[in-house]
């Protein structure tokens, strides 16, 4: 026992040594990642943690006396980063709204409920739900318009709407350019491949502000809409790319059997194509989702008070403009959290359909 | 064995064309009711093409083909009913991978015949026990072993209570250990009366169940007899070249 | 009607002249009432404007304009400046995404882990935020009376980085530099394309050199028929009164602009490059040190002009990305193509002209780079199914 004790101890030093003193260059490089490691983690220990102040209580004069974080900027300005100009003692309903968001979000990563019905019941019932929860005019709620929406509540808003509408749009895109129908199919490649090589921003910008000047006032819409118009065209063209992908996964010989079954066009995409495409494009388009949801903070430019236009506001004013690191460490932690976890559940599938199952 | 006086299928004077290319030239071929015909040939010789042409999962350029009474023409709904009524096995079964074996039976019954899912099911798993594989129902394909599969297919065709079969080449993606249990099934379809249409190498079923057997090459019919004549007694040399191909050694 | 409805022929044609015909339909539409609205508000379509002096100035640019320069010439401005943010960006962008992305793919955990942290922190935080946050910090800096001093030749301001620079149009330098990259890039294809594979790899050698020092030489030539006249060519920033001068000066926006592109499509850059390197079969590489390569071999021989197949049709597509990401800059106010043509749009009303300059512009900048990358793929694609490992 003694013996293999002591083996394992050389191992250690052993497995130590081959793995980071092997060579001169492999030692140098493990010193020098070490010691870059060891400052950002102590670097940022400090600042965010140690030194930092939490407490707007003192006011920014406690900030500017420290080096560290300051915190309080948040602990003072965290309903204007959240909830933009959000009626104040409506805030609640603004952050259940985007509670209702955030279960619709898990409740769509289970295998469970993978299915077009229930996917749709998620999605356009938590849409529903969130809608009425921030436009209030039922259940005594009072009306709050979309003018007064901001913060985080605006930019998931953004987000679920443009999913929401550019997902059917997508299918709709991706079906007419695998059409059999050669002039269906070239000018949907044509709208697809032009759409997706313009940048977001000019899409939004013609949508948001150009449109207006061309359409008659009764059909221009709210300006928030035709940008989420804008942002669903753009998702949709992407997406229906993704899609083609995931159908071209599906052997023809599966439209082949539902044909010569009699299963007319509809049943056939509905019941055998699409399900099958979906799986297989299914990490792409969690993906292209992580995307769509940071190409929200685009809004901004277009004037809308979303998260990062609110949290521009919230160190912008008052004595708290030196804490502009704050703020956006604050605005990029929560993009963060999301993005994260829903790439990780992306790159978990994708290890999954790797091994094979069926 | 009941033979009706208007025939299952007429293919009279049929062109296919892919772009320049003549795939199937001139096509005549008449079926009774009742009939199993065996289609064989070389590679490429177009036989899979034509009875793809039998339920349009090809079009045909020129001539006319005209399938239980339907002539398959430009009018959509003719296909429809066409196909309603034609099944068709595939070398590589395409079976629905996302759907259980029993769902793959009965989604063509409900979304086209408009059964009931009880009626469905019941005929579906009576299909089942006829291929011998009742207690497999709830699995999914990719379960099942490639023999399997195929008698999976071959229920789901019959869970549309079709008037003729399309086999096209159904034991050429076996492992060599399943392709009995395939062919078993298909002796026993042929037993009860189906019309059938096969593409198959198998000429020890053709010499068992077939009424009458066809040589394809290069797209054209070569030869239509009898097996005993057909294997007995083959007139082209294009067929002699075959049959010697494939049996002798 | 119903019998043609149920005719293939027919139904497919009716189909596609509806669809066609009703997309034609609905654009005629926008635009006749586009141009009838703008009418009204007394702008008279076409593209006479072109011509006209802008009356507007903008805050960077490579070449000479001034308010008094007419609008074709501000929309060059932007295209420039577009292009020239964007080579900046995509160098950079590339250079961290190598290095990043070769340190995760060692065998060092603690480069694999310091990798790890940089790609996912940068990688999932919108670009936005991020140049928002590197607009602020930039703007911070001391004004330039208490610029950070490095070495009497580099200060950090307010005003944005000076340095010492020669004295040539700001469009030679962007040129020189273009024909220095192209040059490069020639490098590498010769390197890795199928069609200098049988050459004497001394030769070879040889001629890359060559080439190297014919793209220096011409960048010098470059820049000394655009350097300004009546001056030294390098000059020096010095503080004069209250600002600097001479030298050359990275305003903020651009430096906001390309730190933020840089960083950020870094991040996606290295999961690109260590994508290709895994892609690269273990037995490529067991076979290449069997028969004796060293590992710097095996690295330039075998491990790298694979990898590099591998990514480029992905790194296409992230290019065209990050060319678009530069229309973020009109955030923070750098006059890109995008920021001037709605700068435009504002000051002289002629919407659909300008925004179909707009859309134009971008397609054909995109479609360009996407051609000529796919070039290079198909040059160096290897034929046939050679790597089915």
């Amino acid at each position: 026992m003694a013996m293999t004790g002591e083996m394992g101890r050389l191992g250690l030093l052993a497995t130590l040594r081959e793995k980071y003193f092997s060579s001169l260059g492999n030692a140098a490089l493990s010193i020098i990642c070490f010691s870059i490691l060891a400052l950002i983690v102590w670097k940022f220990f400090d600042w965010a943690i140690l030194s930092a102040v939490f407490s707007a209580a003192n006011g920014p004069e406690a900030c500017k006396a420290t080096d560290g974080a300051c915190w309080a900027v948040i602990d003072a300005r965290w309903r204007l980063i959240l909830f933009g100009l959000y009626p104040h003692e409506e805030h609640w309903r603004s952050a259940l709204a985007c509670g209702v968001v955030v279960v619709m979000t898990v409740l769509s990563c289970l295998p469970y409920f993978w299915n077009g019905r229930s996917i749709s019941v998620i999605w356009i019932g938590g849409f529903l739900a969130f809608y009425f929860l921030m436009k209030g005019g039922i259940l005594g709620m009072p009306v709050v318009d979309e003018q007064s929406w901001g913060g985080l509540s605006l930019t998931v808003f953004i987000f679920v709407t443009t999913v929401l509408v550019g997902t059917p749009l997508s299918i709709l895109l991706a079906l007419l350019r695998r059409s059999e129908l050669p002039w269906i199919s070239a000018l949907t490649g044509i709208v697809i491949d032009s759409v997706r090589s313009l940048p977001l921003l000019t899409i939004l910008f013609a949508f948001a502000v150009v449109l207006p000047f061309l359409l008659p006032d009764w059909a221009s819409g709210d300006k928030l809409y035709r940008a989420i118009f804008g942002s669903a065209l753009f998702f949709a063209a992407y997406q229906a790319e993704i899609i083609r992908g995931g159908m071209q996964g599906v052997p023809t010989g599966q439209e082949e059997a539902a044909k010569s079954l009699g299963i007319r066009y509809r049943h056939r995409i509905q019941r055998i194509l699409l399900p099958q495409a979906f799986k297989n494009a299914l990490p792409a388009t969690i993906n292209q989702f992580v995307i769509t949801f940071k190409e929200t903070s685009l809004f901004i430019i277009i004037g809308f008070f979303e998260i990062l236009a609110s949290g521009n506001a919230a160190y912008g004013t008052g004595n708290w403009t030196f804490a502009f690191v704050e703020v956006y460490a604050f605005i990029a932690m929560i993009y963060f959290v999301f993005v994260f976890s829903l790439s990780r559940y992306g790159a978990f599938l994708e290890r999954r359909m790797d091994v094979g199952d069926h | 064995m009941t033979k009706t006086a208007e025939p299952a299928i007429t293919i009279r004077s049929m062109n296919k064309f892919y772009g320049s290319f003549h795939a199937l030239k001139n096509i005549d071929l008449t079926v009774q009711h009742g009939e199993r015909i065996v289609i064989c040939g070389p590679s490429g010789s177009g036989k899979s093409t034509l009875i793809r042409c039998i339920n349009h999962l090809e079009a045909h350029q020129s001539g006319n083909i005209t399938v239980l009474g339907k002539a398959l023409d430009n009018n959509i709904l003719h296909i429809d009913e066409i196909r309603r009524d034609v099944g068709m096995v595939f070398q590589h079964f395409n079976l629905f991978p996302h759907m259980t074996v029993l769902e793959n039976c009965v989604l063509a019954p409900m979304l086209v015949r408009k059964w009931p899912r009880a009626k469905a099911e019941e005929l579906a798993m009576q299909y089942l026990e006829k291929v011998k594989i009742p207690e497999q129902a709830e699995k999914f394909p990719g379960q099942l072993s490639g023999g399997q599969q195929q008698r999976v297919a071959i229920a789901r065709s019959l869970s549309m209570q079709p008037k003729v079969l399309l086999f096209d080449e159904p034991t050429s993606a076996l492992d060599p250990e399943m392709i009995s249990e395939v062919l078993d099934v298909m002796v026993a379809l042929a037993k009860d009366g189906m019309t059938m249409l096969c593409v198959t190498h198998e000429m020890g079923f053709a010499r068992q169940v077939a009424d009458r057997v066809i040589f394809m090459d290069q797209g054209e019919i070569i030869e239509q007899n009898p097996p005993e004549e057909f294997f007995g007694n083959p007139q082209n040399e294009r067929t002699q070249k075959f049959l010697s191909q494939i049996l002798g050694h | 009607m119903l019998s043609a409805w149920n005719n293939i022929k027919l139904r497919n044609a009716m189909l596609q002249i509806i669809y066609v015909g009703g997309f034609v339909a609905v654009i005629a539409t926008l635009i006749v009432m586009g141009r009838t609205n703008l009418q009204a508000q007394g702008i008279i379509s076409g593209f006479d404007f072109l011509w006209k002096s802008t009356g507007w100035d903008v805050n960077f640019s490579l070449i000479d304009f001034s308010a008094r320069d007419p609008y074709w010439l501000v929309l060059v401005v932007g295209i420039l400046n577009t292009l020239f943010l964007g080579t900046i960006g995509l160098v950079l962008a590339t250079v961290i995404g190598v290095i990043i992305g070769m340190a995760r793919t060692t065998e060092n955990d603690l480069a694999r882990l310091l990798g790890a942290i940089y790609v996912e922190v940068f990688r999932n935080i919108p670009l936005i935020v991020q140049v928002f946050f590197w607009y602020a910090i930039v703007t911070r800096f001391p004004g330039p009376r208490q610029a950070i001093n490095l070495a009497d030749s580099f200060f950090l301001s307010s005003r944005g980085l000076y340095g010492p620079g020669l004295n040539i149009t700001g469009l030679s330098a962007f040129l020189g530099i273009v024909a220095f990259l192209a040059g490069l890039g020639v490098i590498i294809w010769i390197s890795a394309a199928q069609r200098f594979r049988r050459m004497d790899p001394a030769r070879k050698t040889r001629l890359r050199w060559l080439i190297l020092l014919g793209a220096f030489i011409v960048s010098l030539v470059i820049f000394w028929i655009g350097r300004i006249p009546d001056t030294s060519l390098v000059s020096m920033p010095a503080l004069k009164g209250l600002n600097f001068r001479g030298g050359i000066r990275i305003s903020t926006e651009l430096s906001a602009m390309a730190i933020s592109i840089a960083i950020y499509g870094g991040a996606y850059i290295a999961e690109i490059v260590r994508g290709g390197f895994n892609s690269v079969g273990r037995g490529q590489i067991e076979a290449a040190k069997s028969v004796g390569l060293t590992k710097w071999q095996v690295f330039s021989r075998v491990r790298f002009p694979l990898a590099l197949r591998a990514m480029l049709p992905i790194l296409t597509n992230q290019y065209v990305w990050l060319i678009k990401a530069t229309t973020m800059g009109i955030a923070i106010g750098f006059a890109d193509f995008f920021m001037v043509v709605s700068t435009a749009i504002n000051q002289s009303g002629q919407t659909l002209e300008l925004l179909g300059i707009l859309m134009g512009g971008f397609l054909v900048i995109n479609f360009s780079l996407a051609a000529i990358l796919n070039r290079i793929n198909r040059a160096i694609a290897l034929k046939g199914n050679q790597l089915r490992s």
